[in-house]
């Protein structure tokens, strides 16, 4: 009785420790008919609705056809994502498919043996040529293939067309002409551009734009981690370009979020706003019919002396990729495969309003218009360009984006901002 | 002496005072009386103008937000409130009657270890603490917060009953041995129940600590069934985007419980908190 | 027999040290481990740097950011929350007081009841530049000169979230000070009246002197808790914009789990350690010397 006790004492920390053993999720489970069911960790990044009922209901939907596979899924919202998918990375129970974004963010844990190579997988039964290639390419590393686009995406303005009438603005299609339209749209006691930039990616998103505008092919050396070279000058004249657009933001746009500048604009409180191809469904699904006529888009304007070809778009596909450390790589790229296919892009592009980078997967018709149109444009695009924040790595990343919010509030200048951000990646070089 | 016995004098003063006193609580309870006004209202209501009164009461915002994930971190806070309550309170009891009780040289240094740790903040051990429980497969489980908020909980737990367990007389556990009680029985039936008190105590101060915990919770944790109100009324302003008039129900709803709790247990609570002085 | 009765004082004792050696203090020092390498979270790759984290880290702009923050924090928090919360507290358990003040003394705690998160969304709310609480008010008032974007301006937002902290926790010192008060024997009290003393001579002569302890523990209380300071920081700003709002605590966890510097982390860690260790070691020093 007493040993008995005493042992009831030490029994409550090893119990602590069996009992973890149960969190497993990999542990086979032997169905009635003697199969073996494999389970396979699914995380994305959408937990709000109705975007989390469409992924309980594709999954369901893969489940029925494959009875041997169960999906686990979990999801991360946007901005914790970011900082989450390394951590749940470095764990032994890494999702075996998960979201990510192409490019540098998702480089660095292919170069540590974080993402399965699926080129092979890729190159039989026809399933490379299943996708538009370049929605697919932003995958390719090395000449290898590493994930499929789930969602197209692509940066453009969208514009109130009544208050531009109403200062007399025209849509504009030269970086000069912009800047005209901004100052008759202020001269009119309107505000030109809504802008949320609490979380910095929102100035990326601009900078991106301008760089790839004014420098052309030079942003591809800065950007690699392993050259880090930003001593073109176009990096200073591309903030300098910038600049010029800042006093036309609505007031404090370093306090308040991108929804919410986007809730702004939709409210006609600012003329215009630089958003995702991918918010136009969430624009159209909450706004009034009035406003759903009352609205327009424009691409980013062209940057006349700049060397960039002025016809690239910026945007990357967002998509799905397959650890490279799971125990089921068969099970996962067959749920990989299915999410990113064309059953599952039809069913997307009717429910979310979503085009996913399979070929031909609607019809003009078959969806909303705005959205139909909207997606030719990325696909119509000479070629894309990754989002600044997720094609650098991440470390010269945050400084470039700490500086840029800085700059917007004039508290340092062009040159500062890329004497620091050279800096760090120097420093990134160094340790490459 | 000549303010005391000036009757005007006094009441002027104790006027100012009562103006002062009202001023100061108007500051405090406004903005929680702003969030329970905006909380019922729509969102469009909240953007024109967020000091007006809701025309109707959207009382289904508070559904809402008890529907799209505050009910699981709820009880996900319950539940691993619960067990690391119970097993900081037991074993720090257990320990503190070791400390107090045993005789051996080795009871000082427990003792050092225990004072030791009250010393040791939570951030210094963040990262260490992450690779460790990863390596022993506890990431992403409950378990995952409830043994780290006991191990740094414990310190505390046996400081504060130590002191109580020393004024503890001990004529009356030798009576209990007479009797033919073993020592484990003993510290069942004589030495827990006398220690109800202190046993609340830190029952208290480990449960506020628990519910309010916010880092470990945050990075020990990445599945939203097993979020915590603290993380998951975070990622609430995430997945809502511009929903906020739910978002403000959301922080209701997970604030009242403590309010509750510390109207019904007023004395118990402050008499932890004296006994514990330790924030947040 | 009774060296049976000693093991048994040992297995009371045996599952709360193996708690505390395995989950803090064996963390802790391996930390100081970690604090010499470069490493990420994703994987287990680990470059050994010897000294060089620490040696970026007193070249590093946000760090001193962050512990000006954190100092910034400490100062006013004591000033508001010690200073203010103690002349409550003697306010409160005067006698002009009379029986209002168990209800006033409720109302003023009540913030610190309330969890640090739900208390950091509601000011994020409340300072929201456009519908917030704070800016509707000013306009209404006619003070819309007065109005900010309070946690989008740098030189702003860090002191927008130490005013919350005192909103939240001048009522939790106060209480402290107030069971304090109410120890102190009513005789002294009484002796002072038959002296003359008013009652800010009382306050000054008896009530001060008498919770000089008290006011210490609060004091250090306060200083650590400035040093530990995570949540209402990350709830808020999460350090922004650019880094105007970092403090320690956030910025640990950026370098950790944003900017992929793990290693750099837990220099900073160690940072932590060092500072919030020797307030305490004073505490315990001044504290005993007291009692001397």
């Amino acid at each position: 009785m007493k040993k008995n006790l005493s042992i009831l004492l030490v029994l409550i920390m090893v119990m602590s420790l069996i009992f973890t053993g149960c969190g497993g999720n990999d542990t086979p489970e032997v169905k009635d008919e003697g199969e073996e069911v494999v389970t396979i960790k699914f995380l994305h990044r959408w937990p709000q609705e109705p975007y989390n009922t469409f992924f309980e209901e594709v999954v369901s939907d893969f489940e029925a056809d494959n009875p041997n596979i169960k999906v686990d899924m979990q999801s991360i919202s946007n901005d914790p994502f970011k900082e989450k998918i390394k951590v749940v990375l470095g764990t032994d129970d890494a999702p075996d498919v998960f979201f990510t974004w192409p490019g540098e963010f998702t480089n660095r844990f292919i170069r540590a043996g974080k993402v399965y190579d699926l080129t092979e997988e890729m190159n039989s039964n026809g399933w490379k040529e299943s996708y538009v290639y370049s929605q697919l390419e932003p995958f390719v590393l090395d000449e290898k293939i590493y994930g499929a686009p789930f969602r197209v995406d692509g940066k453009i303005f969208v514009y109130n067309k009544e208050l531009f009438e109403q200062a007399g603005a025209q849509v504009p299609s030269t970086w000069d002409e912009f800047l005209t339209t901004c100052q008759k749209l202020e001269e009119a006691n309107i505000v030109p551009i809504a802008f949320g930039n609490q979380s910095p990616w929102a100035v990326s998103h601009y900078i991106g734009t301008i760089n790839q505008k004014i420098i052309g092919e030079n942003i591809y050396k800065a950007y690699d981690p392993a050259v880090g070279d930003f001593s073109d000058p176009g990096f200073v004249k591309a903030l300098e370009e910038f600049e010029k657009m800042v006093p036309y933001f609505n007031a404090n746009a370093n306090a308040i979020k991108h929804d919410e500048a986007r809730n702004n604009w939709m409210a006609g409180k600012a003329a215009m706003m630089y958003v995702e191809i991918v918010e136009i469904p969430e624009i159209e699904s909450v706004c009034t019919d009035e406003f759903r006529d009352n609205y327009g888009v424009f691409n980013f304007p062209i940057i006349e002396d700049g060397k960039g070809n002025q016809s690239y778009l910026t945007g990357y596909p967002e998509g799905f990729v397959v650890s490279g450390t799971t125990k089921h790589p068969k099970e996962a790229v067959a749920f990989l495969k299915y999410l990113t296919g064309k059953e599952v892009g039809k069913k997307e592009a009717l429910e979310l309003g979503y085009i996913n980078g399979a070929k031909n997967v609607v019809e003009k018709g078959e969806i909303a218009d705005v959205v139909y149109d909207n997606t030719q444009i990325v696909f119509e695009a000479e070629r894309m360009v990754n989002w600044l924040d997720s094609g650098l790595h991440a470390k010269v990343c945050n400084v470039y984006l700490a500086e840029l919010q800085k700059l917007m509030d004039g508290m340092t200048t062009p040159e500062e901002v890329m004497q620091k951000v050279q800096e760090k990646a120097t420093e990134v070089k160094d340790e490459f | 002496m000549i303010v005391m016995n000036n009757k005007t004098t006094k009441t002027l003063l104790k006027t100012l005072l009562y103006l002062f006193f009202i001023v100061l609580a108007t500051m405090v309870i406004y903005p929680l009386i702003w969030i329970i006004i905006n909380s019922l209202k729509t969102n469009s209501e909240l953007f024109t103008n967020s000091l007006a009164l809701p025309k109707n009461p959207v009382w289904s915002n508070y559904i809402k937000a008890w529907k799209l994930g505050l009910s699981t971190y709820f009880l996900n806070s319950l539940l691993v409130g619960a067990v690391s309550v119970t097993a900081t309170v037991f074993l720090g009891a257990a320990c503190a009657y070791g400390v107090v009780r045993s005789q051996s040289k080795f009871k000082d240094i427990v003792f050092y270890m225990i004072l030791g740790g009250l010393l040791l903040s939570p951030q210094v051990a963040l990262i260490s603490l992450y690779k460790i429980i990863d390596k022993i497969g506890l990431y992403n489980t409950y378990w995952a917060m409830i043994i780290p908020y006991i191990a740094f909980k414990l310190p505390f737990a046996v400081f504060l009953m130590r002191s109580y367990f020393l004024g503890f007389p001990k004529e009356l556990e030798e009576s209990a041995y007479i009797d033919g009680c073993s020592s484990i029985q003993t510290f069942f039936r004589i030495v827990l129940p006398i220690s109800k008190p202190i046993l609340a105590s830190t029952a208290i101060m480990t449960a506020i600590f628990v519910w309010n915990e916010f880092l470990f919770a945050l990075v020990f944790i990445e599945d939203k069934m097993k979020m915590t109100i603290p993380v998951g009324l975070s990622n609430f302003r995430d997945a809502l985007v511009t929903d906020w008039t739910v978002m403000l129900a959301g922080i209701v709803i997970g604030s009242l419980p403590m309010i509750i709790f510390y109207l019904l247990m007023q004395k118990n609570f402050i008499k932890g908190l004296t006994a514990g002085g330790i924030k947040g | 027999m009774k060296r049976l009765k000693q093991k048994n004082y040992l297995i009371y004792m045996l599952p709360a040290i193996i708690l505390i050696s395995v989950f803090v203090y064996i963390p802790i020092i391996q930390n100081f481990y970690y604090s010499l390498f470069r490493m990420n979270s994703y994987t287990d790759e680990m470059v050994f740097v010897g000294l060089s984290n620490y040696k970026k880290i007193f070249a590093d702009e946000i760090f001193y950011i962050s512990l000006k923050n954190n100092i910034y924090y400490a100062v006013i928090s004591i000033v508001c929350q010690v200073g203010f919360g103690t002349v409550l507290a003697i306010l409160l358990e005067s006698k002009l007081a009379g029986k209002l003040r168990v209800f006033f003394r409720n109302i003023y705690f009540l913030p610190s009841v309330i969890s640090v998160t739900a208390v950091g969304l509601l000011w994020y709310f409340i300072y929201n530049p456009n519908m917030g609480m704070l800016n509707s008010l000013l306009i209404k008032m006619g003070l819309e000169n007065f109005t900010h974007a309070w946690l989008g301006e740098p030189n702003i937002a860090i002191f927008a979230i130490i005013a919350m902290s005192q909103w939240q926790y001048v009522g939790y010192i106060m209480i402290l000070i107030i069971v304090a008060i109410q120890k102190i024997p009513i005789e002294l009290y009484e002796s002072a009246q038959i002296d003359g003393a008013n009652g800010l001579q009382k306050a000054l002569k008896i009530t001060i002197p008498n919770i000089k302890e008290t006011l210490l523990v609060t004091s250090v209380i306060t200083v650590i808790g400035s040093f530990k300071l995570f949540t209402e920081v990350y709830v808020m700003t999460s350090g922004g914009p650019y880094n105007s709002t970092q403090v320690l605590g956030t910025y640990l966890y950026n370098t950790a789990f944003m900017y992929d510097e793990m290693g750099y982390a837990a220099a900073i860690a160690v940072i932590i350690f060092v500072i919030t260790f020797s307030v305490s070691i004073l505490q315990i020093k001044i504290s005993n010397s007291g009692k001397e």
